[in-house]
């Protein structure tokens, strides 16, 4: 059998394109807004919610079978909870400056309905290795996104690509301008109706 | 069992859980934590007096030697009598107000900086202000912590903001004191051409983070007012008390 056709590999690639939790199920909009000025803290954000995704889903796919019906929603999150603060903990610890900037986002990957909606529709019913992929995929498609939007607006906001300047100065010389715009938050907003036209396109053909 | 009591006890193992698995992380990594907030702070001092520039990458290797060779903390008391190192660790805290001096490789004072503590909109705002060693004109301005709306009084903490506050002045023009106040809007439209020197540009959408911050910068220079003042009158001061760290050549 080919890897393509394997179910673990469907279920990491479904979230990555054909069901990408912010472009098609349009989840997680807000934080895809906030931190996706510049490509560093993207990336990092991209990062805890890939961790944090992934090991809610495992560990609540784990238990599925143990947790009580009723408290099945508080059980979630505070699994989710408990993974976001540890992850906010380690950024503090070891990338203070990043996590400076990414200030209280991470600690709202809480209220981020992409993981509480992953626990809920997949983890709850898969086997734990299946889930865990799942939250790969959901990460990665997440990730994926804001590393695309924060490329565009950090390329054309300040000229820089991870902090680095690629126009050179030159240009700047010459009479070119950053575009203040992108900068701002409606920036994003404006970026990610267009991926999603152009995915929604693609996906139609 | 009931179904209740289950529910319970799955909760109740839950908490356990996860509260233990999160004291653990906390405690672990407190240590790394309060370094980076020390060292932060340190970066935030050395940035008022412009040793730092904002877009630079340092380790906090190049921070605490660069803190280490030029920056000295003293404290003082209200009146602006220095206390000596050994008091401070029983003496009153309150009293007790820690001012940083700016000596280039341990030389005559530059500058001296001024730790800031305030309200703001949200919350606490924190940061310092270096006035430089004619006690008068300002040599910087920063902000390390505060929970201000981002994109709106959040902007305190932006170079933009901050870098404003270099060359104005926080006396009259008569050597008085006044403060320094971020003004509605721009300084140039809002306030009158001989006041230019004692206001700031405020943030636009943020009146009332700039009203916190002119009255609690406001408080906390007139309470290092006596240090101001000594600078001012350092030449008739330091013929009187040359020992002093002020007065350092």
């Amino acid at each position: 059998m080919k890897i393509t056709r394997t179910k673990s590999f469907r279920t990491f690639i479904d979230p990555v394109w054909g069901e990408n939790p912010i472009n098609i199920q349009m989840l997680g909009i807000c934080s895809a807004l906030a931190v996706t000025v510049q490509m560093k803290t993207a990336m990092v954000m991209g990062l805890s919610m890939t961790f944090v995704v992934s090991f809610s889903n495992l560990i609540i796919s784990l238990m599925r079978n143990a947790i009580p019906r009723n408290i099945r929603i508080i059980v979630e999150l505070a699994v989710i909870a408990t993974l976001v603060i540890l992850t906010d903990e380690f950024l503090r610890a070891y990338y203070y400056d990043i996590s400076k900037q990414l200030s209280v986002f991470v600690g709202l990957i809480i209220t981020n309905c992409i993981v509480l909606g992953r626990a809920e529709a997949f983890a709850l019913s898969n086997p734990p290795h299946l889930a865990f992929i799942d939250g790969l995929g959901n990460g990665a498609g997440y990730g994926l996104v804001l590393i695309t939007v924060s490329f565009i607006r950090e390329f054309l906001g300040s000229g820089n690509l991870f902090g680095v300047r690629i126009i050179p100065e030159a240009f700047y010389a010459a009479g070119y301008e950053d575009m203040g715009f992108m900068l701002l938050a409606p920036a994003a907003f404006i970026i990610i109706g267009l991926l999603i036209w152009l995915q929604k396109s693609v996906i139609e053909d | 069992m009931s179904d209740y009591m289950k529910s319970l006890l799955f909760a109740g193992i839950l908490c356990i859980a996860c509260s233990s698995l999160l004291t653990a992380a906390a405690s672990g990594l407190k240590k790394i934590q309060q370094e980076n907030l020390l060292t932060d702070q340190r970066k935030n001092i050395l940035k008022s007096v412009g040793l730092v520039e904002q877009d630079k990458e340092y380790t906090s290797g190049d921070i605490n030697r660069m803190f280490h060779d030029s920056i000295r903390r003293v404290n003082i008391d209200e009146k602006g009598n220095l206390i000596e190192e050994n008091q401070t660790a029983g003496g009153d805290s309150e009293k007790n107000l820690p001012v940083y001096l700016y000596q280039k490789n341990g030389g005559a004072v530059q500058a001296y900086i001024i730790p800031i503590n305030t309200r703001g909109l949200w919350g606490e705002i924190l940061g310092y202000l270096a006035i430089k060693n004619d006690g008068q004109t300002i040599s910087g301005f920063t902000v390390y912590k505060h929970s201000e709306t981002p994109g709106l009084g959040g902007e305190i903490e932006q170079n933009w903001f901050q870098s404003n506050f270099i060359g104005k002045k926080i006396t009259g023009p008569s050597g008085e004191f006044v403060s320094i106040s971020i003004a509605k809007g721009k300084a140039e439209d809002t306030v009158g051409e001989e006041k230019m020197g004692n206001y700031v540009d405020g943030i636009s959408g943020a009146t009332l983070t700039g009203k916190f911050l002119s009255k609690g910068l406001k408080d906390v220079l007139s309470g290092y007012e006596p240090v101001s003042i000594i600078f001012r009158k350092k030449l008739q001061f330091c013929k009187t008390n040359p020992n002093t760290p002020w007065c350092k050549k």
